[in-house]
C-alpha cells in the first residue's frame, strides 16, 4: 500500500480545462471519494492517476515515486471500470490470472492467488464461466477481483456500482466497504453519487468544473460545506438555498425576505451576515433542522407547502419560502395538506449562510 | 412487402388477398432470380463432364449420357502441357490472391486501429482519402496504373497485380475493421495496460482476438476480390507463364476451336476454393457484415 499526493494537477484538452491546479493528499490505507456531476473532471483525474491520460502539468507521486511519466502498468494500481472491463474472450479464471500472467509469475503461484482470490469474493464456483454467462453483481465481483489478486499499491474504481440496480448497490457498497477494512487499502473511488461517497468514504472530494471545491471528511464536508456548490450537492434531499437580504437597525442584523417577513439572527451567525462584501445573503438549511409549526411561534417564518411526500419513517415536505423552495422533514403523523399555511423555525445553530457573490460560505471571524 | 403485410388491418380479405397476390409475386420473382443465378453453374458443371462431342450436340443434352472426367484429368495432369499451364495459372492466382490477403491484413488492422483510437491531425481527411479511390470505377485507373507500374519496372510482374489488388480492397477492409474496433470498449484496453500490458500487447492479447470475425471478414474481401480480377491481370502480365486463373482460361482455351468441357472443367475448379472458403467462414462474414447494425 501506498500514498497518492497530487500537486497542482492541470489536465486541459485544447482550451478546455478538464482539471484545474487540484492538489491532494491520499494517505496510506485512506478510502477517498472523488465525488461530483457529471463533466466535473472526477474521471479525468483518475486517468490521470491511472497513467491512461497524460498530464499537461502539476505532479502525481504514487509512494515518493513521481509517475508522471510511467506507464499505467509500472504504477502498481489496480482499477475497477464502471463497465467491468471484464475480457469477453477469457472465463473468470483467465480474467483473475491475466494480470498475473502480465508479471511473469509462476503457473502455480498464478493458481493459488486466483483461487484465494475466488475465495474471498465467494466466487470458486464460477472461475470456468465467461463473463457474458454472469450477473452484474456477479460481474462486479470479477472486476473487484481482478483488482484486489495483484495486492496493487492503490485501487482505482470508476463509478463500480452505477452500473448495478438499486438493491445490489447497496449491497456491493458495504462489501467494498468491507474489502477496504479488511485489506487496509488505498483506494481512489470516483462517483457522482454523493451518497456513496458519504457512506464509504475516509475522506471526499468534491469536485466541480475541473476545481476541487472542498477535501475533507464526509461529517466536515456534510456539516461545514465551504460553498453553495458543495452545500446543495452534498445531503439528499439537497440543502435549501434562500436568497435574502441583510439589513441592521438599532444594532442588530437581521436578513429580510422580499417577503415581509425577516429572521432574527444569533449573534454569531449576525457577525457572519457583517462579514460578507454584500448585503444579498444566501440561507442554508438541511431538512433535518427546519422545524415545521401548523401556527405562528416566535422566530418562525411564513411559508406555503407545496408537496408531501410521505416515505414512511419520514414525510418530506416542499414548500415556497421567499420564492425558493425549501426541504423539511417531519414526523409521518404531522398532517400537512399541499397549499397549507406552515410556518418554518431554523436551528440558528446548524443554518448555513453564504455569500450570493461569491457562492462562498460565511465566517465569523 | 412484408411491413406491408403486417400493417394491414386485419379482418379485411380484400386486402388480404391483394397483399397475398404481391408475396406471390415475390415468391415467384426469388425464383426466378433462383434460377437466373444457379443455372450457369448447373450448366457448367454438366458441360464440364461431358465429351468434346456432346458439348455441341443440338438439342443438348442437360445431363450427358456417358458422364467423363476426361476434362478435369487433363487440366490435373502435369504430364499435359494443358495441366502444365493450368496448374501454372492456378498456382499464380494462388500467389497473388494470397499475397493480397496478408498484405491487406498487415496494414487494414493496424490502420483502423489507428482510425479509430487515435486522434491525430489530418484523421478524417486521411480517413475520407481512402475512401476516395472506391468512388471512381478500376477502369480508370488502368492506364495510369499501367504507366506508373512501367516507370516502376513492375509490368509482367505479380507485384503490379498485388500492389493494385491493395489499392482495391484495403478501404473497404479499413472501413469494416474500424467498426470492429469502434465497438470494443476502449476500457479494456485501458484495463489490460493497467493490469500489466504495454500498449502493443493489450492490443494483441485483448483487442485482436476480440476483432477475429472482422479480420476473417477482411481476408475473404480481399482474396475473392483478388482472385476474381481480370481486368488488370489482362493488361499487366502478358508473358504466358505468370498469367492468372481468369486471363488464363480465357487465353488459353479460345485460341482454335473452343474445348467447352475443358473450358468448365477449369471454371468450376476456380470456382472451388472460394467457395469452400466462403462456406468455411461465412458465420465471421455474415457476423462482420452485422456487427454495430445493432448495439449490444
Amino acid at each position: 500500500m501506498a500514498h497518492v499526493v497530487l500537486k497542482d494537477l492541470v489536465k486541459t484538452y485544447g482550451s478546455f480545462k478538464a482539471v484545474n491546479e487540484v492538489s491532494l493528499t491520499v494517505n496510506d490505507g485512506e478510502f477517498v471519494a472523488l465525488v461530483g456531476p457529471s463533466g466535473c473532471g472526477k474521471t479525468t483525474t483518475l486517468n490521470l492517476v491511472a497513467g491512461l491520460t497524460s498530464v499537461t502539468s502539476g505532479d502525481i507521486f504514487i509512494g515518493d515515486q513521481v509517475v508522471n511519466d510511467l506507464d499505467p502498468k509500472d504504477r502498481d494500481i489496480a482499477m475497477v471500470f464502471q463497465n467491468y472491463a471484464l475480457y469477453p474472450q477469457k472465463s473468470v479464471y483467465m480474467n483473475l490470472a491475466f494480470p498475473l500472467q502480465m508479471r511473469k509469475l509462476r503457473k502455480d503461484e498464478i493458481d493459488r492467488k486466483v483461487k484465494d482470490a475466488a475465495r474471498v469474493l465467494d466466487m470458486t464456483h464460477l472461475l470456468e464461466r465467461k463473463p457474458r454467462e454472469l450477473s452484474g453483481g456477479q460481474q462486479q465481483r470479477v472486476a473487484l477481483g481482478r483488482a484486489l489478486v495483484r495486492d496493487p499499491a492503490v485501487f482505482l474504481m470508476d463509478e463500480p456500482l452505477s452500473n448495478l440496480d438499486a438493491k445490489l448497490r447497496v449491497q456491493m457498497r458495504s462489501e467494498i466497504k468491507r474489502f477496504h477494512q479488511d485489506l487496509k487499502a488505498t483506494i481512489i473511488y470516483v462517483t457522482h453519487d454523493q451518497l456513496e461517497a458519504v457512506t464509504m468514504a475516509d475522506k471526499m472530494a468534491v469536485m466541480n468544473g475541473g476545481y476541487l471545491q472542498q477535501y475533507d471528511t464526509p461529517a466536515q464536508v456534510f456539516a461545514h460545506p465551504v460553498n453553495m456548490f458543495v452545500a446543495s450537492f452534498v445531503g439528499s434531499p439537497a440543502m435549501s438555498l434562500i436568497p435574502l437580504e441583510a439589513s441592521t437597525a438599532n444594532g442588530n442584523t437581521v436578513l429580510t425576505s422580499a417577503e415581509g417577513w425577516s429572521l432574527a439572527l444569533s449573534p454569531r451567525n449576525m457577525r457572519k451576515v457583517e462579514s460578507a462584501s454584500t448585503r444579498k445573503i444566501v440561507l442554508g438549511a438541511r431538512h433535518s433542522t427546519i422545524k415545521l409549526h401548523k401556527s405562528a411561534v416566535p422566530g418562525s417564518v411564513p411559508a406555503k407547502a407545496y408537496t408531501v411526500e410521505p416515505t414512511g419513517d419520514v414525510t418530506f415536505v416542499q414548500a415556497f419560502l421567499s420564492g425558493a423552495i425549501v426541504n423539511i422533514s417531519v414526523s409521518p403523523d404531522v398532517a400537512v395538506k399541499p397549499d397549507e399555511q406552515i410556518w418554518l423555525e431554523f436551528d440558528q445553530e446548524r443554518v448555513h449562510l453564504f455569500d450570493s457573490e461569491t457562492e462562498m460560505a460565511l465566517k465569523a471571524e | 412487402m412484408s411491413i406491408a403485410a403486417e400493417t394491414a388491418p386485419r379482418g379485411q380479405p380484400r386486402r388480404g388477398r391483394r397483399i397475398d397476390g404481391w408475396r406471390w409475386g415475390g415468391r415467384i420473382f426469388l425464383v426466378f432470380m433462383l434460377l437466373y443465378t444457379a443455372l450457369p453453374m448447373v450448366w457448367m458443371l454438366s458441360t464440364s463432364i461431358k465429351s468434346g462431342f456432346a458439348a455441341m450436340q443440338f438439342p443438348p443434352q442437360l445431363w450427358p449420357d456417358q458422364p467423363t472426367l476426361a476434362a478435369y484429368q487433363k487440366l490435373l495432369d502435369p504430364q499435359n502441357s494443358v495441366g502444365q499451364d493450368f496448374l501454372r495459372f492456378f498456382w499464380n492466382s494462388l500467389i497473388v490472391s494470397t499475397a493480397t490477403t496478408v498484405l491487406s491484413v498487415i496494414v487494414a488492422v493496424p490502420a483502423a486501429y489507428a482510425f479509430s483510437r487515435f486522434r491525430f491531425p489530418g484523421r478524417n481527411f486521411l480517413f475520407f482519402a481512402v475512401l476516395l479511390r472506391n468512388m471512381f470505377p478500376a477502369v480508370i485507373f488502368l492506364v495510369p496504373l499501367f504507366i506508373l507500374m512501367r516507370a516502376i519496372g513492375l509490368v509482367n510482374t505479380h507485384g503490379s497485380l498485388v500492389l493494385t489488388y491493395l489499392t482495391f480492397g484495403l478501404p473497404l477492409a479499413i472501413w469494416l475493421l474500424k467498426g470492429f474496433y469502434d465497438n470494443i470498449p476502449v476500457q479494456l484496453e485501458q484495463a489490460a495496460r493497467i493490469d500489466g500490458a504495454t500498449r502493443f500487447q493489450a492490443f494483441v492479447l485483448i483487442v485482436m482476438p476480440l476483432s477475429t470475425p472482422g479480420i476473417i471478414a477482411t481476408a475473404i474481401y480481399s482474396f475473392i476480390g483478388a482472385w476474381n480480377e481480370y481486368i488488370y491481370a489482362y493488361t499487366f502480365l502478358s508473358k504466358n507463364e505468370q498469367l492468372t486463373l481468369p486471363v488464363g482460361i480465357q487465353r488459353f482455351f479460345s485460341e482454335n476451336t473452343t474445348d467447352f468441357p475443358g473450358l468448365m472443367a477449369a471454371s468450376f475448379m476456380m470456382s472451388v476454393p472460394v467457395v469452400v472458403l466462403f462456406l468455411l467462414l461465412q458465420r465471421y462474414f455474415v457476423r462482420a457484415l452485422t456487427e454495430g447494425a445493432v448495439k449490444h
